[in-house]
């Protein structure tokens, strides 16, 4: 398998800050891979997803994706990319196949005409397709202010799918939807997966969502401070689940942490060279 | 379920330009969707020339123009004209801070297109409320007695793109670092209000001196609107008392304020939401 994400020494220094959100993080992703990065609030997870997506700009380091640099090729990485942000993006005045047309338009997959049926056959029959996987068919022509967190949320898939990305950034993608609404977009992904072989990098608060990645990362303080399988980091840390497992790595490493002065370096880092992690 | 995602489609415009073009007009058409679902804006661009026009310019002609050698009528209306075309096209460009704040901008940062391209697309996107406020024109116009001929019609038609690009691009030095809707709702009448009364829309600033006179000749929308009147006042006796520079000089002016502040506001723009 090809390495589709590739990130080494990356840091990003915000303005006006004294210390560095991201410290000198390396990783990579293989092709068709599961990748779930997780960490507590404020470990640099979504400064790493946003620098990744070519929405912020880094410090320092190296990043590609899909074999494109994130400086010198960002549009090509754009376009190989689908973003699901950690807060919904989806014009609410809009109805939801209005804000798809606008995005397949966008990423040039047709010329934009002023009405679905106007659209072509291509478009339309696309669109219904993927609504109907996902069970929200009906729901296509609702003004999205009009639409449920959850249903919003699963037109937020459709759209950053229609363009077929080789890879999908989700960053909280379940956040503030009912089980029944997770277990359906995750049902609905696990698809995508299989059907397209398509890379997910996921970071979420709700660990039990990552227990079948391929890989769990976890970011702390900027740093990476465990890079494995699941099923690794559980039987290393003697833990029946990813979450307790997740919580005793934290509590430990936060113990750690108190004696850093924050220069980067320190124990963290040989965390993931300790577990033999590639990522 | 499954089998349902197989017919994966691959980008169908071939050229690079061909997509650049189709999300100009994209960003535009979802900005004109937005007010025709959401009319307010279009509400108020149709309103603001009764009160600027019907209000304002009918109690000054009535009462303030008689010594003119001019029609004043006509010299509003044309100034009135370029203003909604300018001003609307400017304060349409807010939205690029709606768009920021209701997270929209993650979309269309993360789209595969540049950011001229949106830039372009929400001028164009902008200047629809622009031309539906140039429709409030006519009307109090029309209300008023005051009518163009039809060849002053088309060469003002000809002029409006550049209006619009340039009232846009004028918004955009401001727009592409403000990050809070209450600061650009300020900014943008700050903006455009002293230019509604200082580059000679409704009342002539032929004779102004001072400080009047230099911030006339500082804001951009006096070239716009003495290049709207010396193209609609082309070959007319009263064409000196009206134009005050030549239409080449303000055409220059006008193309080299728009393309420095559309540069500069898309890299600002650019560069304020990825540097932080």
């Amino acid at each position: 398998m090809a390495p589709v994400i590739e990130v080494e020494d990356l840091v990003k220094q915000y303005k006006r800050t004294k210390r560095a959100a991201v410290r000198g993080i390396s990783l990579t992703v293989d092709e068709g891979q599961f990748f779930a990065f997780l960490g507590p609030n404020g470990a640099g997870k979504t400064t790493t997803i946003s620098i990744l997506t070519t929405t912020l700009a880094k410090t320092s380091g190296r990043v590609r994706i899909a074999g494109c640099d994130i400086d010198a090729q960002d549009r090509q990485v754009r376009q190989r990319i689908g973003v699901i942000a950690q807060r919904s993006s989806l014009d609410k005045i809009l109805t939801a196949e209005e804000n798809i047309r606008v995005h397949a338009c966008l990423y040039g997959l047709w010329a934009w005409r002023p009405g679905f049926k106007l659209m072509p056959a291509a478009y339309r029959q696309r669109v219904r397709q993927l609504a109907e996987v996902v069970g929200v068919g009906d729901a296509l022509f609702t003004r999205v202010g009009k639409l449920s967190g959850g249903m919003a949320r699963k037109f937020e898939v459709v759209r950053s799918l229609i363009h077929t990305p080789p890879v999908l950034f989700l960053d909280e993608p379940t956040q503030g939807l009912d089980a029944v609404s997770r277990h359906d977009l995750w049902d609905y992904l696990d698809q995508v997966r299989r059907e397209w072989g398509t890379t997910i990098f996921l970071t979420t608060h709700y660990i039990d969502e990552a227990e079948g990645a391929d890989t769990v990362c976890l970011i702390n303080h900027g740093r990476i401070a465990w890079c494995c399988p699941p099923q690794e980091m559980k039987r290393s840390l003697g833990a029946d689940s990813l979450e307790e497992a997740y919580v005793d790595f934290l509590r430990q490493d936060e113990a750690n942490h108190q004696g850093d002065d924050g220069q980067g370096g320190g124990g963290h880092t040989g965390v993931a060279a300790r577990t033999g992690a590639r990522s | 379920m499954s089998g349902l995602l197989t017919t994966a489609p691959t980008s169908r415009i071939a050229s690079r330009g061909a997509r650049e073009l189709n999300a100009v007009w994209t960003v535009a058409a979802r900005d004109i969707l937005i007010t025709v679902k959401r009319p307010s804006s279009a509400a108020a661009a149709l309103v603001l020339p009764l009160i600027m026009m019907g209000m304002v310019g009918g109690n000054l002609m009535q009462n303030m123009t008689a010594g003119l050698d001019f029609d004043f009528g006509q010299f509003m209306f044309v100034g009135m004209l370029v203003n909604m075309l300018f001003m609307m096209t400017t304060m349409g460009m807010s939205s690029l801070v709606d768009d920021a704040d209701d997270n929209y901008s993650a979309e269309l940062l993360v789209s595969p297109v540049s950011r001229y391209a949106i830039v372009l697309g929400k001028i164009v996107g902008s200047s629809f409320v622009a031309v539906v406020g140039c429709l409030g024109v006519m009307l109090v116009g029309l209300a008023m007695d005051i009518t163009l001929a039809p060849w002053q019609w088309l060469a003002l038609l000809g002029l409006a793109p550049l209006m619009c690009l340039s009232g846009g691009a004028l918004a955009m030095i401001v727009m592409g670092s403000i990050k809070s809707n209450k600061a650009a709702n300020m900014v943008v009448m700050l903006i455009t209000m002293p230019q509604m009364f200082l580059s000679g829309v409704i009342i002539p600033i032929g004779h102004s001196s001072g400080v009047l006179y230099l911030l006339s000749r500082v804001l951009p929308m006096t070239y716009c609107v003495d290049l709207g009147r010396a193209v609609a006042y082309a070959g007319r006796p009263d064409y000196d008392a009206v134009v005050l520079f030549n239409p080449a000089v303000s055409l220059l002016v006008i193309a080299g304020l728009t393309v420095l502040c559309l540069v500069v506001g898309t890299i600002l723009y650019a560069r304020s939401e990825k540097n932080r």
